[in-house]
């Protein structure tokens, strides 16, 4: 993290850095008054562009052409790091073909960043030494988005920005522990540490630790709530989560979450989907219970209780421990370190991590072992894999596209004084007072149009469903394309989304969808 | 205080002090490392005198991150409110206070104990002894050198520590102090003179070792020159109002009212720090928001830099850098005072009218006819409600204690009225001095509190809490030509003056009623004005958006009306209240005409939420408008910063 300020150029993303990551912003602030660049693409002229040297107002989710142009830019200009390609990397000549004809007057076309400033953001990532890209959810939540993720590799590949400080592709995390969540596989298709179920010696291993278990691929979430409404799932247990405002299609999953014949839901607050719960477990907050969180650096930083847990709320693992237990499983963990032991015999990447080394300063994966000191920079002379794959990313059009009927593109995210689906952060006067409710900005060319006034409400509509919010009035949002927080119960953006899904991972395309605007008389 | 002693106390038996202090009073002591220093109990932690201040100013123990104003509970329909200020008090001794600190101190003594005096902060203030001990070395963004406030505590302490070698130099500034050398009296001896120099020479080798040096003599004339400056967007654009700045400012004193713990029959309204730098601190109802992102981080700075002195008198920065320290988006009050310097140097603008205009300031000791303590309201039932127009209802109520009745004095301009549960709005005071035994107040259903009592009814109950705010002089008006100006709703706040005026004409010239509004039904007080129009100097006009066949009126703005009235200009006060927009357009019709703006009365209502000059939300440069107004001249608030 410390690396941003570090940077000579930093390219945002689809990242409103300052309001969702106040602290990471901190860095790129530090950057900027060393004399760094700052170069930002994103749909909305976030407060990132108000000091950024180059900006490019892009349509929502089509990020990849932009990046795939800025690949044939740097090609065709000659810009490649050779030495880092030649030494480091393996399926150039295959990757260099696909982006032949991806031109910047191509990806203007689609993309409507004018080409001049598509070769600008090239030429100025490919020469400048330290040039770091940050990212969020506006490039993954696209149908594109494991694509334009791996372009951003290949851009980085032939620049060899990567594995160096001050470089590298970075994701910024939109919570303080989906990092650990992901590293402690809570992914469908990986065990602890991305071990792959389908790996002989990780059924080995783990069979080890938690004697013997089918070891299969599970279900991502939108494939269990499509089993839920098909009624294949029996029962569903949802620890910390609020699907309901924050999964796309919201009518879709509440008729899911209706139909399953058992729902458990656990959480520190009664939250929207916990209404729909048979069994609400009370868990306790992160002030009142010990263990880790991992953060978007990869650290993994101690929490301490500072209060005990109020009413007869628990600790997640507690929770858990005991449901193990009555479910007949022989489980004996009296605090969060003795599963961290678990976790530092079963995986590598947390091995040598004791809440003993942790205590007052966190430590960064991979660190395999007890004397070794953790790892600030991934794939430094070596990718993991060994050599750095170039990957083919053909743009195509998926899912949603403004149309006579849908003649707006939504794209959803969040509001600095709120966090996710509000549960916290709307119980706090303050933070209510100052977003009190959702909105949606609109430009006013269209509102004009739309004879839309400031604070109007304005009923918006997706092939999903309608929701209706106030207008806010900018021209900080593009033309012929709104943006709605998803943050607000009573105008929930995820009840537009929709669940057109990035087809490799099946990410859902939040960030784009087809809209129609009516004025609310 | 004068005559007080010094001593000096061997280093190495400080602890033996401090202990001994303890075993009485709960000390506290600086405990932690690095930036992280906090004020802790002296038996929880490890002290360290390794530290350059605490992260936090102790302003916290004086006036808590929240704190319960008073609870309330129905009981068989009658309700009962307790005032929670005097259950804070504890005795304690905050040790290692830094001059900044102890500066800050010494300002929020003079902000919340005079004038209207704050009851919770008194009950803790009254039980803290404060040991300042001077720093020998500076932080990055230290520079209380530059502003005057250190670097050695010259105010806000009750003993002062200069370590000088193997000892301490230890000065008493209060009785307080005094009792507490007495406590421990083995291990103080009294100091010679020679140490005072010794103490001056280390003083001016400190002042400096400081990194930050800056001339601030001319700061408030380049402050009035670069009130519009250019940079001011780029600092705007880079706030994100997380509001850090104003949490860890030890002359932060704003706080925002909440109803908590709240159900139908019992409830507790708290206080908590509110900060200027959020978008909701100024927002009135109906998303008006007279200030943008520019004037709010520009207002932080300049009542850090000048408001605050300017009202006060004291320094309204004591130049500990925490507000830079913290900000995530590297907005630093010490680049802006470099930035203001540079712009003033650069370019030659003249000086903004309102950064050089000094406004009449209501400094004065204020008693208050309340029961119990300045937050907490007193009772009043409703006695009867009239629907005054569609919208706007008259309620007429009573206090529960009649001796509240018989001490009432006709002053002021508002009342602060509770909602029990819902909250307090301030409404104007629309009755004259008469109205001794029952209150009347008339309102428009706008807001969440308002919509509660709109609907209330005969036999409900209330709070009260006043009267408060600088009221219309009536006293000066006799003699002259008189006009008031209301639309609507905004008539309510000038009937205080026109019902004694209306019961005294001879005491007046002319005396001219223009009532506006769209529609004759949203006409107030429409009864009363066919009353007031049979005395003879009485002359009421109408002005409506559509023509109505109950009363001959013009249709269009009052603005019209003016001309044709045919006042000795020069011997006329006007009362205007309406919107800012409006109040500009009848102020600048009636100057064309020849009125002085001091002869134009205005009434300028916003955001309140305390009445008293303590909330800070109604604050514009240096001037409250609870306090100093809402009744200012039109000239005053012409030379108010920007916001109306």
């Amino acid at each position: 993290m410390n690396d941003i300020s570090d940077a000579e150029l930093i390219i945002v993303i689809g990242s409103n850095t300052t309001e969702q990551h106040p602290l990471a912003s901190t860095r790129i602030f530090e950057a900027l008054e060393k004399g760094a660049e700052l170069y930002v693409v994103d749909p909305r002229k976030i407060r990132l562009t108000d000091f950024a040297h180059a900006y490019a107002a892009i349509e929502p989710g089509t990020n990849l052409p932009m990046i795939n142009a800025m690949i044939h830019v740097i090609i065709e200009e000659g810009l490649i790091n050779k030495e880092f390609i030649e030494k480091r990397t393996e399926n150039y000549e295959e990757m260099k073909k696909s982006v032949a004809d991806c031109t910047p007057e191509w990806a203007e076309s689609i993309s409507r960043v004018p080409a001049e400033t598509i070769r600008q953001f090239a030429r100025k990532y490919a020469t400048t030494d330290k040039a770091m890209i940050l990212f969020t959810m506006g490039v993954t939540q696209q149908t594109t988005g494991v694509k334009s993720i791996r372009a951003l590799g290949n851009l980085a590949m032939i620049t060899g920005h990567v594995g160096r400080p001050s470089t590298g592709i970075n994701p910024l995390r939109g919570q303080n522990n989906v990092q650990g969540a992901g590293d402690m596989a809570a992914l469908p298709d990986y065990l602890p540490g991305y071990q792959r179920p389908e790996w002989p010696e990780t059924k080995e291993r783990f069979t080890k630790a938690w004697g013997d278990f089918s070891c299969l691929r599970g279900r991502n979430i939108i494939e269990m709530f499509n089993l839920m409404e098909e009624g294949t799932m029996k029962a569903a247990y949802i620890v910390g989560e609020n699907p309901v405002l924050s999964d796309p299609d919201q009518n879709h999953t509440i008729q899911c979450l209706e139909k399953v014949p058992f729902l458990v839901v656990q959480d520190i607050f009664l939250t929207e989907t916990a209404h729909y719960a048979d069994i609400v477990l009370p868990a306790a907050s992160f002030l009142e219970r010990e263990g880790t969180y991992t953060n978007t650096d990869r650290r993994v930083q101690m929490i301490h209780p500072v209060i005990s847990p109020v009413g007869d709320s628990k600790p997640d693992w507690e929770i858990i421990t005991e449901i193990m237990k009555r479910i007949g499983m022989n489980v004996d963990y009296q605090s969060p370190s003795d599963i961290m032991d678990e976790i530092n015999s079963t995986t590598d990447l947390y091995g040598g991590i004791t809440h003993e080394r942790i205590k007052k300063v966190g430590i960064q994966w991979p660190c395999p072992t007890k004397d070794h000191p953790g790892t600030p920079i991934l794939h430094v002379g070596e990718f993991i894999r060994g050599k750095g794959l170039f990957t083919i990313n053909d743009f195509e059009f998926l899912g949603d596209q403004r149309s006579d009927e849908y003649p707006f593109l939504l794209t959803t995210g969040r509001v600095t004084h709120q966090y996710h689906t509000g549960t916290m952060t709307r119980k706090v006067w303050t933070l209510a007072l100052e977003y009190p409710h959702g909105f949606v900005e609109i430009h006013p060319k269209d509102a004009e149009e739309y004879g839309i006034q400031m604070h109007q409400p304005v009923k918006i509509t997706s092939a999903r469903g309608s929701i209706t919010a106030p207008a806010m009035v900018t021209d900080r949002i593009n033309e012929k394309t709104l943006f709605v927080p998803f943050h607000f119960a009573e105008s929930p953006a995820n009840r537009l989304t929709g669940q057109n899904l990035d087809p490799i991972i099946n990410i859902p395309a939040l960030k784009v969808s087809a809209v129609r605007i009516e004025v609310e008389q | 205080m004068k005559n007080m002693k010094r001593y000096k106390l061997n280093r190495e038996n400080l602890d033996q002090v401090l202990n001994q202090w303890n075993r009485k009073t709960k000390v506290y002591v600086p405990t932690g490392e690095g930036k992280d220093i906090s004020l802790m109990p002296l038996l929880e932690g490890q002290r360290t005198e390794d530290y350059i201040n605490l992260t936090l100013p102790v302003k916290e123990f004086v006036f808590e991150q929240k704190e319960k104003l008073f609870s309330w509970e129905k009981n068989d329909d009658d309700l009962e409110v307790t005032n929670l200020a005097h259950q804070h008090a504890a005795e304690r001794i905050l040790f290692g206070v830094r001059a900044c600190d102890t500066y800050g101190i010494a300002f929020t003594d003079r902000f919340y104990l005079q004038e209207f005096l704050d009851p919770n902060y008194r009950s803790r203030r009254s039980g803290t002894t404060i040991i300042a001990v001077n720093c020998l070395r500076a932080g990055e963004h230290c520079f209380c050198t530059s502003i005057g406030t250190g670097v050695f505590s010259t105010v806000g302490y009750d003993i002062a520590l200069t370590p000088l070698g193997s000892i301490y130099l230890v000065e008493v500034a209060t009785q307080k102090g005094q009792a507490l050398i007495d406590a421990a009296a083995l291990h103080f001896t009294e100091a010679e003179e020679s140490l005072m120099e010794k103490k001056d020479a280390l003083r001016l080798q400190v002042e400096e070792s400081f990194p930050l040096k800056m001339d601030l003599s001319n700061l408030w004339e380049d402050m009035a020159k670069t009130f519009d400056a250019d940079f001011w967007l780029r600092e705007a654009n880079a706030c994100i109002a997380c509001t850090g700045c104003t949490n860890v400012c030890p002359t932060c004193t704003c706080f925002n009212v909440v109803e908590e713990n709240k159900n139908l029959n019992k409830g507790e309204r708290v206080r908590y720090w509110d900060s200027c730098q959020s978008e909701h601190f100024t927002r009135n109802a109906e998303h008006h928001n007279p200030r943008d992102a520019v004037s709010r981080v520009r207002y932080r700075i300049y009542d850090k830099l000048k408001y605050i002195e300017e009202r006060f008198g004291y320094k309204g920065c004591s130049g500990c850098g925490r507000c830079t320290d913290v900000c995530p988006t590297y907005i630093s009050i010490i680049d802006i005072i470099h930035a203001t310097q540079k712009a003033v140097r650069e370019n030659q603008t003249p000086a903004a009218v309102h950064q050089t205009t000094k406004i009449r300031h209501e400094i004065i000791d204020r008693e208050i006819n309340m029961k119990k303590g300045l937050y907490t309201p007193d009772i009043a039932t409703i006695t009867r409600v009239k629907q005054e127009t569609p919208e706007i209802k008259r309620i007429f109520m009573k206090y529960d204690d009649p001796e509240l009745h018989t001490n009432y004095e006709y002053k002021g301009q508002f009342f602060q009225v509770t909602v029990f549960g819902e909250g307090e709005v301030p409404l104007s005071i629309p009755f004259g001095p008469d109205h001794t035994d029952e209150f009347v107040f008339d309102f428009k259903n706008v807001g969440n509190v308002t919509n509660v009592l709109y609907h209330m009814k005969e036999g409900d109950q209330v709070g009260l809490r006043g009267p408060y705010g600088h009221a219309f002089p009536y006293n000066a008006l006799k003699g002259r030509n008189l006009i008031f100006v209301g639309s609507g709703v905004a008539m309510a706040p000038l009937r205080t003056v026109i019902e004694p005026v209306i019961k005294n004409p001879n005491d007046f010239q002319q005396i001219i009623i223009l009532a506006s509004a769209l529609r004759y039904e949203k006409l107030i007080y429409k009864d009363e004005m066919k009353e007031w129009e049979k005395i003879e100097n009485v002359n009421i006009k109408y002005a409506l958006k559509d023509p109505s066949d109950h009363i001959d009126a013009h249709i269009g703005y009052v603005n019209d009306l003016l001309p044709d009235l045919g006042l000795n200009w020069t011997n006329t006060t006007a009362l205007v209240c309406a919107s800012p927009k409006r109040i500009k357009k009848v102020a600048r019709d009636l100057m064309d005409l020849g009125m002085k703006p001091s002869d134009i009365l205005v009434t300028l209502e916003t955001h309140m939420r305390c009445g008293a000059g303590k909330c800070g939300h109604c604050k514009v440069g240096s001037h409250y408008m609870c306090v100093d107004g809402p009744v200012f001249t039109y000239e005053e608030m012409m030379a108010l910063p920007p916001e109306y």
